[in-house]
This record gives structure tokens, sequence and C-alpha cells, in this order.
């Protein structure tokens, strides 16, 4: 396939899975903000408002990571229910394209999601340019290294109905136990180190570094960029390599 | 018959498949679904890969549309390796898959048309193609209705149209009338046919043999993950051993009639697969007792009968099941 080949391909699936629905199904949107919202509730009520913007900055990290599991559970569905993988495979569109797609679609998808993060944002707190150009490239990565792990996983499941087991683990585990609606400091010292096996952790400390919040060294600044840079790499690399487009 | 790359040219062969065997690992129990099949299928001609359900059929089709990889053996399409080359065999192939169903969530415009796109044809050919498409299997009128409103046949109607929509030159079709009312049946076959006027190479696999017969230009029975038979339906039932059926009811016993040939019950009667003497033999002796009696030529429901020794309707014994699906 040739560049131009791609880029429709690319565009087409996009609109497909992120138009489309937003046009068809406008309820799922709710869906997808339910998460994000209901905790960022939770948190400002708990706190008294004090972790508002603590728990802005963790929406959109769990805003982004929702696209990796909705990713994993269309794919899944695609592939399981829909035979829409193997429609796909015996056609000129490739595996990364694809995957691509299906993940620009669910960035897609997420827009008004971000969209309403990003007003609470502005609301209250400090906006600046550097604080944007610190805040997209997080959150980007985020979606890739998201993206990379929901493949990986939707190629693997052979029923549907574990996917949504493990959606929910996997949210669990990047978002929920994690400090990302929550400063790392309100961990016990001891189970501290713990929570920067998840690469949210990381990411959840840039946004807050770049929302004024937790202002960061530039050692841990560079460290955080490094890591979460490496897990997306890792997850990608995985995905490419052990991810099934053909079966065996 | 049976030695099928012997009975085709396969320098005129759109896909050549040699020696090619699955095994799955189920648990600790090696399954094979497909065992040392060698095919011939011509360019240009509707094929029919018949069988019942878990005869390898499926197994078959998604090797050769680089969906499944093969245990042993090679298999080229238009003379690229599916295993090597299958990228550049994918530049000329679309399949429907047994199950799949369209996105519900799009109109039968929509889901033709970026098919294509994601094909990576450009807006214009896309647009040209879809429209096209829709004229020709009298979809226009349903254009821009959700799949998820339309009927089963209309639905597979619409993925069929999807794929005869691409410029591919060889087209899958895994059991494309598979639960459909006979009505929607003829809907998709018309479909089906116009992909043999643009001088496409279109592997059809069903269990239902009258759908074989009506469609295709040579069929190829599997059972039990091994070719059986193969050719056209007129050199198929040439080649069986005995090529007439003579339904008897009344008049006689079965020990009466098992000098004629290979007697089975049928529907308060006998069928006897008989050569041709006998089959008129046996039909005059009928008249003569007022039996009711009808004699013609095998058909391939038959043929299988007397080649796998059951209807295609009834399993097989489990231990020559084929795995992973027909």
């Amino acid at each position: 396939m040739i560049e131009r080949h791609r880029m429709r391909s690319l565009l087409a699936l996009a609109y497909m899975n992120g138009i489309v629905p937003m046009r068809t199904q406008p309820l799922y949107l709710l869906g997808v903000m339910a998460s994000p919202l209901s905790f960022l509730f939770f948190i400002t009520v708990a706190s008294h408002g004090l972790l508002l913007r603590t728990a802005v900055a963790g929406g959109m990290v769990l805003t982004m990571v929702s696209i990796g599991t909705s990713l994993q559970s269309d794919m899944s569905h695609y592939r399981q229910d829909l035979k829409l993988q193997d429609l796909l495979v015996a056609s000129p569109l490739e595996a990364p394209i694809y995957v691509a797609g299906i993940a620009l679609s669910e960035l897609v998808y997420s827009i008004p999601g971000i969209a309403l993060f990003a007003v609470l944002w502005v609301v209250n707190a400090p906006v600046s340019l550097v604080t944007l150009v610190e805040v997209v490239p997080v959150l980007l990565l985020v979606w890739a290294f998201a993206s990379g792990l929901g493949f990986t996983l939707a190629t693997y499941f052979a029923d549907v109905r574990e996917t949504f087991i493990f959606s929910t683990l996997i949210s669990l585990a990047l978002t929920v136990v994690p400090p990302v609606y929550y400063p790392v400091s309100f961990l016990p010292p001891a189970i501290q180190p713990l929570a920067y096996l998840s690469p949210t952790t990381f990411a959840a400390d840039l946004m807050r570094n770049a929302f004024g919040l937790e202002p960061l060294s530039v050692l841990a600044r560079a460290t955080d960029w490094g890591v979460l840079i490496g897990f997306t790499i890792v997850l990608l690399t995985i995905a490419s390599f052990k991810s099934r487009w053909r079966d065996v | 018959m049976s030695a099928a790359l012997s009975s085709t040219d396969p320098g005129g062969a759109a896909i050549v498949a040699r020696g090619i065997s699955k095994r799955y690992q189920v648990g600790r129990h090696p399954i094979d679904a497909l065992t040392e099949v060698d095919l011939a299928i011509p360019k240009g001609k509707i094929y029919g890969l018949i069988g019942r359900n878990g005869a390898g059929k499926t197994t078959f089709v998604r090797i050769a549309a680089t969906q499944l990889l093969p245990t042993s053996g090679s298999l080229t399409v238009l003379g690229q390796d599916v295993v090597k080359d299958a990228s550049r065999v994918r530049l000329s192939i679309a399949s429907v898959p047994q199950e799949s169903r369209p996105l519900y969530f799009l109109n039968v415009d929509e889901l033709i048309f970026l098919y294509l796109m994601m094909r990576g044809s450009d807006r214009v050919d896309a647009r040209q193609r879809t429209n096209a498409i829709l004229d020709e299997l009298s979809l226009t009128s349903v254009r821009k209705r959700l799949v998820s409103h339309l009927s089963g046949g209309m639905r597979r109607r619409a993925m069929v149209a999807m794929v005869l929509a691409s410029d591919a030159e060889v087209v899958f079709l895994d059991e494309p009338t598979t639960g459909l009312d006979p009505f929607a049946r003829r809907e998709v076959w018309a479909a089906i046919r116009r992909a043999k006027r643009d001088r496409r190479t279109v592997l059809l696999t069903t269990h239902y043999l009258d759908e074989a017969e009506a469609l295709s230009d040579r069929v190829a029975l599997l059972e039990g993950g091994r070719l059986k038979i193969e050719g056209s339906p007129s050199e198929i039932r040439e080649s069986v051993r005995l090529p007439y059926r003579v339904t008897v009811q009344g008049g006689f016993s079965r020990p009466e009639l098992e000098p004629y040939g290979e007697v089975s019950p049928f529907d308060g009667g006998f069928i006897v697969f008989a050569r041709e003497p006998a089959a008129r033999e046996l039909a005059l002796a009928a008249l003569g007792r007022g039996a009711r009696v009808s004699l013609g030529p095998v058909s391939l429901e038959d043929i299988f009968l007397q080649i796998v020794g059951r209807p295609i309707d009834q399993d097989a014994p489990s231990e020559e099941e084929g795995g992973g699906g027909g």
C-alpha cells in the first residue's frame, strides 16, 4: 500500500468508528465520560474541593486510558462477533493502519470528554502555552500506550465477555489504584514505590506539574518523560510483535 | 477426479493448493482440520467447496484468504504464496467470512463506501463503485437505511455487495447464505452470479448442495479434512459408480430392490442408486407393479451420500471431526 492509500484507510477507519457512532449513537458519549466524571465528582466532594484541579488532571488521564479499554472492547467485538478483522485481513489494509485507525477513532470519540475537562481546567487553573505544550504530548503518549495495550489484549481473547472483565481490571490497575486522581504523597511511604509500576503515575505526575499543582525538579521531569516514553515504546513494540493479525 | 491438481491446469488457476494441512492443538489433543489437500481453482469461475460442518471448508478458505496460517503444504493465490507474500496476495482478494455481520451503526451506503476507502480507494472511485453496486444489486432504495434495520437476506447481500464493489480479482464467500430463507438465498445468489460476469474468481463454501450446483462451475467435496472428489457437477455425476437414482414407493420390499443397486430408505419408500440399465429395468418393473416411481440422474446430495456414506446433514462420528470450523 502506498502512503496516500494508507492515509485514506486510516481516515476511513477513524470516520467509521469515531464520527459515525457519535452521530448515530450520541448516548454512548455519556458512557465514555461517565467514569472520569464520576471520579472527579467523588474526589472533589470528598476533598471539599481541594483536589478539584488534581482530579481534572486525573480525569484527562483516565479519559485517555479509557480509549485503550474501549479500543480493546471494540476490537474484540469486531474480531469475534462481526468478523471484521478477518474481513479486513483479506484486503490491502495493513495491521498497523487498522490499529492506528481504530485508536484515532477512539481519540475522536473522546474529544467531547477531553473538551469538558479542558473547560474545567481553564475555569479552575491558570493556562499558558507552556502548559499546553506539556499536557498534549503527555495525553498523546497515554493514548498511544493504552491503544497498544488494548490491541494486544484484544487479539488474545477468545470471548468478548473476557474483555469486559479485563477492561475493568485494566482501568482499576492503571487509573483507580495508582495516584492519578490523588497525589502520590497520599499513599503510605512504604507502598509509594509500587505506584511507579504503572505508567499512568508518571503521566499524572507530569500533568500535575503542568497544572502547577506539584512542581517537579528537572531531573524528576526528565525521569517521568523517559519512563513514559519507554513504557509507550515497549507496549507498542509488544503490540506489533505479539498481537495477532492472522490466526495461527 | 479425486486428484484435483491433475484435473485442472494449474497454469490457468487462480488458487493452487499443494498438500495443504492444518492441525489445531486442542488441549493435549491434535485435531486435523485439513489433511494434504491438493486443489487448483481456475480463474474467472465460481468454485464451490462443499461438505458438512467441520469438514474443513472454512479452514481452507481462511488459509487461502491469508487469515490463518497452514501447518504444512503451500497455497498460492494468483501465483503469490499466502505465507511468504501475504501482503501481495491481499492486494487482489476480498472475503466475506463465515458468520460475519456488517457494522450495525452504518447505513448500507457507508458500509460499502467506507470498506472501499479502507481498502485504499480514492473518494471518487469509491463513490462511483458504491453507486454502481447499489444499483446493480437493487440496494439503492435502502442505501440510507441502517444495516441493523435490514432483514438477514439484505444484510448478507450488502456484505456481498461490499466485496463485489472492490477491485479484488479473487473473492471468498464462506457460507454466504447460511440461515437465510429461500427467497433471501436467491437474492444472494443473484449477487454472486454478478461476480462471474466480471470474470472474477469466486471461492464459495456451502453445505447446501443445491446452492453449489446452482452457482458453481466446479466443486470439491471435503470430508473430515480430506478432499473426496473434485470436478464440474456433470463430471462428478459421470464419475460416480451409480449415476442414476430411482425412487420407488410401494410394490417392492428392500430385499427385492437390492439386486438393482444401493438401497436407502426414503419417505416411506426407497431410493435406489443404480447404473443406467439397472435403473431402467427397475423403473419399468415398478411401473408394472403399479408403484410410484421416478428416475433421474443423481444430485450432488445423492453423490455426497454415496461417497461419504451418510447424508450431508448427519454429523460424522467424533473421531472424524475436523476442528476449527467448517
